[in-house]
This record gives C-alpha cells, sequence and structure tokens, in this order.
C-alpha cells in the first residue's frame, strides 16, 4: 500500500560537474551530470514538494553562461509533466537555503514552507559577521530572504525546530544541523504511514549528492563518504548519512538524493519534450504512471 | 585585467572604466550586504523572534556598513561608460537610508507593523543593485560558489570567480 505518489522532477542540469563536487576529496577524477531537482509528493488529499528550485527570470543567464546549467525548465512545466500545476502544491518542505533549493518561493501561491529555524537564524547571523567571514553566506540571494518576509507576513513560513513527525500522515522532518548547511533538513516519507515503516523513503536534500555518499567506491567493502561541500562538518554528515540509511530501513537505494543522475538505473523513468528526466519511485493506490 | 572582473571583452571596458569596476565592487558588495541584512531582521520580525529589537546587533552593524559605504561611494569618479552603474547604486543606497528607517521603526514595534515601510524601498535597492550587474561586468546578486552549481569554479582573493 502506498498513500503517496513520489517523483523526482528535474528541472535543469549541469552536464559535466567535477567528481569532487560530489565525493569529498575525489580530485583529478573527471566530470559527471548534476541534474538539479525537486521532489513531488502527491497523495489522496495534498500535493507537496520537497525543493523548489531557483527561478531563472533572475540569474539563470548567469548560472548558464559562468557555471554551464542547461535546460532550465519553470515548475509549471516541470509539473505539468505528471498533471500538476504550482497552484496544486500547499505544502513544501526545505531542506536548505541555498538558491537552487528554494529561489522559487514565489512560484507556488498556495504553499506553506517548512524549514528549520535553524537555518533562518544562522542565516541572518551570517549576514552580522564581517567582510572576511562572505563566504559563509554564499549561495545566498537576498531576495530569496525578501520573498521569506513575505510569506512569514502571510503565515505560511513555519520555522520548525529539530524533528517534526507527520507534518503530513506519514510525512516526517528531520533536522541535519551543522552538515551541508546550518540547519538542514531531511524529509522521511513512511508511505504505509507505519510509526514502525516497512515502505520509507528518505529524501536527503543535499546531505548526499550521490550513491558513493553513502556506499563509498567499492561494493565490497562500503563506507560513508561526504559531499564535497559543507558549512558544518564532514562528522556530522557522516552520522546523519547512518541515520538516513537506518530511516529508510537501511536500504540505501530508499536514500533518495535529487543531484544523483544514475537513480535511473534504479527507478522507472522517461525522458520529457523538453529534456529533462522524470523518475517514478511510487504510485499510490490508484494512480497512474506518469513515466509508461 | 584581474580575475575579478567577468568575462567581457577587455576592449569594450576603457581604463577609467576598470579603475571604476574594481573600486566600485567593494561598495556594490557592501550595499548588498546591508540589503541581506536588513531582509535578515524583516524575517526575524516577521516570524515572531524574540530577538527581533532595534538593539539587535546587526541593526548597528548595517547602519554603520551603510554609513561608511555612502562615505566610500562619495569619492568614487564614474567614468562616462560607469555612469549608468554609478546612478543605479546612488539610488539603491537612497532606497537603502528608508528601508533602514523603516527597519528600525519595525523592530521597535513588530506587531501590527507597517512592514511595507521597509519591504517596499528594499526591493527598489535590490532592484537598483540588480540594474547595476548588468550596466558593467564584475557584480552579481548572488555569490555562487556555494551553490551546487560551483564544482567547477574557485575563489579569487577578492571573493569573486576564477576559473580552477
Amino acid at each position: 500500500m502506498n498513500r503517496y505518489s513520489l517523483w523526482v522532477m528535474e528541472y535543469a542540469y549541469v552536464v559535466n560537474q567535477p567528481t569532487s563536487l560530489f565525493i569529498y576529496g575525489a580530485h583529478n577524477q573527471g566530470h559527471r551530470k548534476m541534474p538539479y531537482g525537486y521532489i513531488v509528493i502527491k497523495g489522496p488529499d495534498v500535493v507537496a514538494t520537497i525543493d523548489v528550485g531557483y527561478n531563472h527570470r533572475e540569474y539563470g543567464e548567469v548560472l548558464a553562461n559562468s557555471y554551464g546549467v542547461e535546460n532550465w525548465q519553470p515548475a509549471r512545466a516541470v509539473l505539468s509533466e505528471i498533471g500538476v500545476t504550482p497552484e496544486d502544491v500547499t505544502r513544501i518542505f526545505i531542506t536548505h537555503a541555498h538558491f537552487d533549493h528554494m529561489g522559487a518561493l514565489d512560484q507556488y501561491p498556495n504553499a506553506t514552507f517548512y524549514i528549520q529555524e535553524r537555518e533562518l537564524t544562522k542565516w541572518v547571523w551570517s549576514m552580522s559577521l564581517e567582510r572576511r567571514f562572505r563566504w559563509l553566506m554564499l549561495g545566498i540571494d537576498p531576495a530569496d530572504i525578501m520573498k521569506a518576509v513575505d510569506l512569514a507576513r502571510q503565515g505560511r513560513l513555519v520555522c520548525v525546530d529539530g524533528d517534526r513527525t507527520d507534518v503530513l500522515p506519514g510525512i516526517d522532518l528531520h533536522a541535519a544541523f551543522d552538515t551541508h548547511t546550518w540547519g538542514s533538513q531531511y524529509v522521511r516519507v513512511r508511505n504505509d504511514l507505519s510509526p514502525n515503516s516497512q515502505n520509507a523513503w528518505v529524501f536527503s536534500g543535499d546531505l548526499v549528492y550521490a550513491h558513493e555518499n553513502l556506499r563509498g567506491t567499492d561494493p565490497g567493502d562500503p563506507q560513508y563518504v561526504p559531499v564535497g561541500l559543507a558549512t558544518g562538518s564532514q562528522f556530522s554528515l557522516i552520522m546523519t548519512s547512518e541515520e538516513m540509511t537506518k530511516r529508510a530501513g537501511g536500504d540505501y537505494t530508499h536514500v533518495i538524493p535529487v543531484h544523483e543522475e544514475r537513480l535511473r538505473d534504479l527507478f522507472p523513468y522517461r525522458i520529457t519534450k523538453a529534456g529533462l528526466r522524470i523518475t517514478e519511485l511510487a504510485l499510490a493506490d490508484g494512480e497512474k504512471s506518469r513515466v509508461r | 585585467m584581474p580575475s575579478a572582473v567577468s568575462p567581457m571583452p577587455s576592449a569594450l571596458v576603457d581604463e577609467r572604466t576598470v579603475a571604476y569596476i574594481l573600486e566600485s565592487q567593494p561598495l556594490f558588495e557592501d550595499l548588498r550586504q546591508v540589503a541581506a541584512q536588513i531582509a535578515g531582521l524583516l524575517v526575524l520580525a516577521a516570524t515572531g523572534s524574540r530577538d527581533a529589537s532595534p538593539d539587535h546587533p546587526m541593526l548597528g552593524t548595517a547602519e554603520r556598513l551603510f554609513t561608511e559605504t555612502l562615505e566610500r561611494f562619495g569619492r568614487t569618479q564614474a567614468s562616462e561608460r560607469a555612469r549608468l552603474h554609478h546612478e543605479s547604486l546612488r539610488q539603491a543606497a537612497e532606497s537603502l537610508r528608508h528601508a533602514l528607517a523603516g527597519a528600525r521603526a519595525i523592530l521597535a514595534s513588530p506587531h501590527g507593523a507597517n512592514f511595507d515601510a521597509a519591504l517596499v524601498p528594499l526591493r527598489d535597492s535590490y532592484s537598483h543593485l540588480q540594474q547595476a550587474t548588468g550596466a558593467l561586468p564584475g557584480f552579481r546578486m548572488v555569490a555562487f560558489e556555494q551553490g551546487c552549481c560551483a564544482g567547477g569554479r574557485a575563489v579569487s582573493s577578492s571573493g569573486s570567480l576564477a576559473t580552477s
């Protein structure tokens, strides 16, 4: 039994991203494709997403020209591939505050957003530091902060302090402090609604970029290897990897990193006319496949 | 041309303009920082944070940085090519002045406050800063190095981008 349908929706990609970004210390080990994506969770009475991508109008040209980000598509086009509109989305779980995960806050007029309070407060704190600390603010767009003010005024910004169970039935938020960012969170979907779920999925945000972060490079001798980019500590990332894997029932393939191109090797998918991948992780009872 | 200036054919930018760019880059970044600080304070106020008060140290930081930046801005000399950019920064600073005053009033009394008193000029300042990014090379609203897209880039000593 599946309460929710789950899709990974690619909205842009970088063709040649250095492997060292995905895997800590993997220098001079070539490049790989890095998809950008968000998750859609569709249940009987609700549509939710995990993250929202960024707004091309504001910085798409810079990203395209300077960083090789290709084929960005707006939420309306991406979501239409599974019969959803931005207006249908009523809950959004923001894993962390980087522009490529929360830059499109204003594209979802009916959604309430959930973010860890620590992500916001440390974000604000970092702005008060002197110029030599500016690395701590990289990746953050002042425009996103203004959007957050508007959301808060409208009562559509929920600041979560730590873990929260059943934010929707069977959906839990788990704090991962001092990891990729100060106040990252990951989302667990217990698709059978059971507290001791045998059908759990963990959506890792950028706590994991690729399967090597959970398995290492030697299948015969797995290990955790952190991502190549962290404001917090590699230690925290590794311990969170263990936690996430356990919460996914010990099955690393149920820990879903949106930046992992090789999800295609594990789950059904299709490529849209726009050239973007839709990966189908689960179908709720009665929901039709969007990839077959 | 230093790596701090983004790739635009150097032939299009005369020496006086290059000097202006190098001088005004930190001013632009500081104005952007003040805008971010004001927005951050407004987030605290809008979410009902206990920290939201006129005594919050970041308000003083923002006001000091704004004053210092204005002083330095007054000493810049724009070339003909840089005139539009210079005007955008001036207008951004003027809007920030109103936004700062509005933010101070909101923090003094967050409940029922008129957030537009700060948000409207803050958005204006952001818009002027965005215009500045299009007027000359070497100015960006977001430092993307920390984003997932930045793996192929390194941070130069100026904090701007250099290819690795």
